[in-house]
């Protein structure tokens, strides 16, 4: 049994493929499953952050996306389950810590297509899913299955930080991270 | 002959020199107590195999383990698990990837479900390698990787 839970008829691996398919993408079936989190952080205080778009300027621990920035190389995927935010402690981002009383307005773009709208996470406002001992969730757990990032496609997020009560914007640093089912290139072929 | 089926746990202990933030886990065994590894050698017998289900990091750092990290698994060729990030899962800042393996409020231990079984076969070559972001570890400090899930042993079965 997959260390998963099954949401509905649908686990997640099924999405990936079904995807993958309406894309042309027929060897991604191939490919390596892994799980997969993506992050990355603006560590200059704003009410405003455009994450992941220009990550490929910026270097471990800043972000974890390596050299190909913010879009998967060929056969590579992630299927987006869980989105959060961190609080960087300081411009040298190598440490976060939790939102605090802010809950952060967000989209998700793929491509140039806008795939979440006008999200929320807020402070807390995820409890039913997730409850990490009395500290506040910060963690927004996708209905359905979630989202797919396909291979070579450009994917950013324009967030905005608010304070959680007087709904007032809060200018501070942010970091977000992408988790969920991933796959990694695999050469099952000599080449 | 079918081997017998049972729950492994694999581990592998790493002693940092001063500032050390590279660490390669699964690949040294000499000199190497059984309680800091349980291996030795980075694969498995021929007639064992497991599967990954969830992974353990613990330290005695005095920096704990809640900075950003890079933890990368390699079975054979293949990378099965890239550049991933346990701290999200480290202490308890409700930035957890799941609810049942949430952080504690221990900082020095993180424990991470993983989505996705990774299989690692019998008689090929694994190893990891883990990057921490903070660069304050003291000399003689000790980190481990654990790996847990679904094993089978080595049986000898019922008649000789």
């Amino acid at each position: 049994m997959p260390a998963r839970n099954v949401k509905g008829n649908v686990q997640a691996q099924d999405k990936i493929l079904y995807v993958a398919n309406k894309l042309g993408l027929s060897s991604l079936k191939y490919m390596q499953a892994t799980t997969r989190v993506i992050y990355d952080q603006s560590v200059t205080a704003a009410t405003q952050h455009t994450l992941f778009e220009g990550a490929a300027a910026r270097s471990f621990p800043l972000t974890n996306l390596g050299a190909n920035g913010n879009q998967f190389q060929v056969d590579e995927a992630l299927l987006v389950e869980k989105i959060a935010f961190f609080i960087p402690i300081d411009e040298s981002g190598q440490n976060f810590q939790n939102g605090g009383q802010t809950s952060v307005k967000f989209d998700l773009i793929i491509g140039n297509k806008t795939v979440m709208k006008d999200v929320v996470i807020e402070q807390a406002g995820q409890q039913a899913f997730y409850n990490d001992g009395s500290t506040p969730s910060y963690v927004l757990d996708l209905e359905g299955v979630g989202i797919l990032i396909p291979p070579q496609v450009e994917f950013k997020i324009q967030a905005k930080s608010l304070e959680t009560r007087g709904r007032a914007a809060v200018s501070q640093r942010l970091g977000m991270y992408l988790f969920g089912t991933g796959v990694l290139l695999n050469f099952n072929t000599s080449i | 002959m079918p081997g017998q089926q049972t729950t492994r746990y694999i581990y592998d202990s790493v002693t940092a020199v001063a500032g050390q933030t590279n660490f390669n886990l699964f690949q040294t065994f000499a000199g190497k107590t059984d309680l800091q590894s349980n291996l030795t050698t980075n694969k498995l017998d021929s007639s064992e195999s497991m599967v990954i289900k969830s992974l353990f990091i613990s330290s005695n750092f005095s920096q704990f383990l809640t900075g950003h990290m890079n933890l990368n698994i390699i079975v054979g060729n293949q990378v099965v698990l890239k550049d991933f990030n346990p701290a999200f899962n480290a202490s308890n800042r409700g930035v957890s990837f799941d609810r049942l393996h949430s952080g504690t409020n221990l900082p020095w231990l993180i424990e991470v479900r993983l989505l996705t079984d990774i299989v690692i076969p019998p008689q090929v070559n694994f190893k990891a390698t883990l990057e921490l972001a903070e660069g304050g570890t003291l000399a003689g400090e000790n980190i481990t990787l654990g790996l847990k899930g679904y094993g089978t042993i080595f049986s000898a079965g019922s008649t000789f």
